[in-house]
């Protein structure tokens, strides 16, 4: 049993459909105006059937008010790190701070190579990640004299002014599965950002993989709170109860807040493009689950 | 001649306001310098999608964009994502690069100036070669500063997005003659001295390289103090006011935009678009508010078909609203020798909403739908019955149209529409209470029964033939859930199969509206019947489907409780890519006889027809008083539809049938011979249609869809 202790934020997980052009634009409001917390889109950048993500992002932040957005997760093999750190840090101030930067070392390098990107292994590809945190956070930093210096062994910048800062401490995501990347956020994130569907295991399986995040955090001297941990999730709602995530609101709210205070997750973010289902996500189950979790705390 | 603004993206400042402000004094373009490397700047890309989501109308671009700091196929994806979320309003300009320093130390190349315009080059066809979606194959470029190996090429950009390159170098004032569509540079760098120099080097390359020079589109950037007299020689294509100074963005506004905007005489499309225009069209007359679609437009392979149909017109015009379907018209009164369709949403059977060399008057963008009171609303003739259906399901509310929800309403509405509630509630148009049409002549008329009560009549059933319906006022009926039954019976026996199924619908309550489809005979052949029920109750659904199911061996079967709404559903966006042209024809009949079905069978057999169809009318439909509206043939309890291959051999199988009919659903007809005008309408209509036909169109404006007007 662990639970960190942080206030549950819910949030969905929308496609980038490059047609109709305005389909995730259209959901991002409707989760806007539902009262969720938060709205994310993958990015794959070498796929033409979606948008890039980061113009997406841009767009639908400008379109909506309250809620926040991220990628889930940015492809950082195709984006430039120094140009992504101001890049975030000029869509959190004109938003006024509803940026957070969810991010993951790559996958499909085949398409990443097919693009003109580099392609990398997994060892590579998580030190290329821990090197652009390190420009990330040396960017949005300008209380710090002097320019970036980052000589890394992927990416090296040579001087670069300091600044922007952002508007809010945006906070760094990690889309991970394996050792290394989990021992990277538990050294350096400020959130983990899985997907249900990609644990064989199900929910049993957050348990050693967070173990294996608080352990380097406290490794690394910080608290394993200091950690959010996230979860892409699916489901469906349906007058009777079928099993995980798939009956009514009521039964769903039992399950997430499961999850909260076995497994410490804080933000569930739900994937689909539906928009009765987002507002019915957001009416009911939110709620719910809020008072399930904070009577048990 | 066009203008914008180039705004300081100084994240202390407010350049999300001054583009605003630029927006609302009619700037056509706003620019943000990009300069990565800067943190009192925002990022510019980031910038460019905050603002287009903060702007309804101007057209963006960076002024230029740093293209060492910017992958260019990332780039391309971004550009189309971009121009597809504002609607077309992104437009690229690059720079090759400067600051040399400053882009080394956020971990970017630096490049010598040759290597500069080099890896501009590779980048110019990167990116355009990604943007050019409709080739099937990757995109491959093995260059000296780029390679992108593989990549799938998309999405499509909402409108050909031009590149533009800032520059000075004769090196790169060649690769614009050669390659680019505009150049951007600044009147304090350059001079007029050296601009006049640099429009001269770009010319003699493009010229070199086989260009129109009037394709390439000259852009500069001007500080507010420069003169209008100087202004005037510049020979600009687009001037951009680089200020941050509102009062000076209001004064260009006001003196100086006004005085040079007469004087524009630019073609807006480059040479090559041009040159795919047809003969007979007056495409520099095209008002400006038509919005139109020409041959050589990106925007062209999605609209020049139709659902059932392959077209290739001329031109398609795109009015937003009343006052601009009149200017559209007047344009195409003007142009007596070319065909002219009017489009709603596309889907016309034997309407010629698509053409070939022609102009299409598209009103799908006039899509309004409005609830006005209780069971009232209003809704324009490009709206579609999926729409409509979904807005009134949350009152309780339903209008019967087609059996298709992407059907537009102003085809369906003027000729009929035979649909789902076709037996308890009739006709769409026998909801229709008043309508808004735009005549030949241009006058605007609201028609209903007391004003031009026989133009009322006369749209209700041959609309095409009278003007440009803009806005229709139903009634519509109180519909809850209903039953939907999709039943596949043999059809190994066609004749006994017809004939069944009409005497099983004939005897069923008006709450059942059913279709049949069926093919031509073979073994193991089945005919699919589609029927409605309009009831909420399982028990009654279920016992008004049971007859039908009952008229042959059942091989299959599936009944839902559904919205109507969900019927009609469907997936909203697609574009029509219709090929040849439909060979259909119609026939109203009151009982399907032995003697007709065994006809009917008869036509299966002889090949001629690939699809055929039944669909019910009569009930609510006959109990209107035929001459109440031009739609006449009201006795039919069937609309029968046939669709083959070719017109000549559908004519020929479809003729024998002829005696057995009553009429013509218009809709559903696609043979041009002028007999079909006395299908459609009994002598008494026929008459009085064409009276008012001398009387309203007397030149014959509206022509091409069973033409009223010569006394064939």
């Amino acid at each position: 049993m662990t639970d960190y202790g942080h206030d549950l934020q819910f949030g969905v997980f929308v496609t980038p459909a490059a047609q109709p052009a305005h389909h995730a634009v259209d959901l991002a409001v409707t989760a806007d105006r539902a009262g969720l917390d938060l709205v994310t889109f993958q990015d794959h950048p070498y796929q033409p059937h979606f948008h890039d993500t980061w113009t997406l992002l841009s767009y639908a932040a400008s379109r909506t008010s309250r809620v926040h957005v991220s990628g889930n997760v940015l492809n950082l093999p195709l984006r430039q790190p120094a140009v992504l750190a101001r890049a975030a840090a000029s869509l959190d101030l004109l938003s006024g701070g509803r940026f957070e930067l969810g991010i993951g070392a790559g996958g499909f390098w085949d398409a990443i190579a097919a693009m003109g990107g580099r392609r990398l292994s997994p060892g590579q590809s998580v030190r290329a990640l821990e090197e652009a945190i390190t420009i990330f956070r040396e960017i949005w930093n300008p209380a710090e004299r002097g320019g970036v210096r980052v000589e890394g062994e992927f990416y090296q910048v040579r001087g670069a002014k300091r600044g922007p800062a952002p508007a809010h401490d945006i906070p760094i995501w990690l889309g991970a599965y394996k050792p290394r990347m989990l021992r990277l956020i538990g050294r350096k994130a400020d959130g983990w950002l899985p997907s249900l569907g990609y644990l064989p295991g199900g929910p049993a399986e957050l348990a050693p993989l967070n173990a294996e995040i608080d352990e380097a955090a406290a490794g690394a001297g910080r608290s394993p709170s200091a950690i959010r941990r996230l979860l892409n999730v699916g489901g469906q709602f349906s007058a009777q109860a079928q099993g995980f995530l798939n009956g009514p609101p009521d039964q769903w709210a039992e399950d997430l807040a499961g999850l909260t205070l076995e497994h410490g997750v804080s933000t569930f973010i739900l994937a689909g493009d539906d928009a009765a289902t987002i507002e019915r996500y957001a009416a009911e189950v939110a709620p719910a689950t809020r008072e399930l979790v904070a009577a048990a705390r | 001649m066009e203008f914008g603004t180039s705004i300081t993206p100084a994240n202390g400042g407010d350049p999300v306001g001054l583009a605003r402000r630029s927006e609302e004094l009619g700037f056509d373009l706003v620019t943000f310098q990009d300069h990565p490397y800067q943190p009192r700047f925002h990022d510019t890309w980031t910038l460019l999608a905050w603002v287009a989501g903060q702007t309804e109308r101007v057209r963006l671009a960076g002024n230029v964009l740093n293209l060492p700091l910017r992958d260019p196929a990332l780039l391309a994806r971004s550009a189309a994502s971009l121009d597809l979320l504002s609607g077309g309003r992104l437009e690229l300009a690059l720079g090759a690069g400067g600051f040399w320093d400053a882009i080394e130390a956020m971990g970017g190349p630096r490049r010598e100036p040759r290597a500069a315009v080099e890896a501009t080059d590779e980048a110019i066809d990167i990116i355009r070669g990604l943007h050019h979606a409709g080739d099937p194959t990757p995109f491959r470029s093995e260059g000296t500063h780029y390679r992108v190996p593989n990549a799938q090429r998309g999405p499509l950009p909402a409108h050909h997005i031009p590149i533009w390159l800032g520059a000075l170098g004769p090196r790169m004032l060649r690769l614009i003659g050669r390659k680019a569509d505009g150049w951007l540079p600044s009147l304090g760098r350059v001079g007029v001295d050296g601009l006049r120099a640099g429009n001269k080097l770009i010319d003699e390359a493009a010229v070199a390289a086989g260009r129109d020079p009037a394709d390439i589109r000259r852009l500069v950037n001007v500080t507010p103090d420069v003169p209008l007299e100087v202004l005037q020689t510049l020979e600009a294509d687009t001037l951009i006011l680089y200020t941050d100074d509102v009062s000076e963005m209001e004064r260009f506004a006001r003196e100086v935009m006004p005085v040079l905007r007469a004087t524009n005489r630019r073609p807006t499309r480059p040479s090559w678009a041009r040159a795919k225009r047809r003969p007979g069209i007056d495409y520099d007359g095209v008002p400006r508010s038509a919005d139109a679609v020409e041959p050589g437009d990106i925007d062209f392979p999605r609209l020049k078909s139709t659902y059932l149909r392959g077209g290739n017109p001329g031109i398609i015009l795109r009015p937003r609203t009343t006052a601009e379907v009149v200017e559209a018209l007047a344009f195409a009164r003007r142009h007596r020798t070319v065909p002219l369709g009017i489009r709603s949403g596309g889907h016309g059977v034997s309407g010629r909403s698509t053409n070939d060399g022609g102009i299409v008057l598209s009103v799908a963008r006039l899509n309004h739908i409005e609830v006005v009171g209780d069971r009232r609303v209003r809704v324009g003739p490009g709206a579609r019955w999926s729409d409509i259906a979904r807005t009134l399901a949350p009152h309780g509310w339903a209008l019967t149209s087609g059996d298709y929800g992407g059907v537009g309403v102003g085809g369906l509405t003027t000729a009929g529409g035979v649909g789902w509630f076709a037996r308890k509630h009739g006709l769409t148009l026998d909801h229709l209470r008043s309508a808004e049409v735009v005549l030949a002549s241009g006058q605007v008329v609201r028609v209903d029964a007391a004003h031009d009560a026989e133009l009322f009549w006369a749209i209700r059933g041959a609309g095409a033939n009278f003007g440009i319906v803009t806005d229709f006022e139903f009634d519509v009926d109180e519909v809850g859930d209903v039953g939907f039954g999709q039943l596949a019976v043999d059809a190994s026996d066609p004749a006994g199969l017809l004939e069944r199924f009409g005497a099983a619908v004939e005897a069923a309550p008006r709450e059942l509206t059913a279709s049949l489809i069926m093919g031509p005979p073979r073994r193991g052949a089945y005919a699919s019947i589609l029927a409605v029920v309009d009831s909420d109750d399982p028990e009654t659904i279920v016992s008004l489907l049971e007859p039908l199911a009952e008229i042959a061996p059942l091989v299959d079967q599936r009944v839902v409780l559904t919205p109507y709404a969900g019927l009609m559903a469907t997936d909203g966006n697609s574009h029509h890519d219709g090929q040849g042209e439909p060979a259909g024809r119609s026939g109203l009949i009151e009982h399907l006889t032995p003697a007709f079905t065994a006809d009917a069978e008869e036509l299966l057999r002889s090949g001629a027809v690939h699809f055929f169809q039944l669909r019910s009318v009569g009930g609510a439909v006959a109990d209107v008083d035929p001459m109440a509206t031009a739609y006449a043939n009201r006795s039919a309890n069937f609309s029968v539809t046939a669709l083959g291959l070719s017109q000549r051999r559908v004519d020929a199988a479809w003729d024998r049938l002829h005696h057995h009919f009553q009429g013509t659903y218009l809709n559903f007809d696609t043979d041009r011979r002028p007999e079909r005008l006395h299908d459609a309408w009994p002598p008494e209509h026929l008459t009085r249609l064409r009276d008012l036909k001398r009387r309203y169109d007397p030149d014959g404006v509206f022509r091409d869809n069973f033409y009223l007007g010569d006394d064939r």
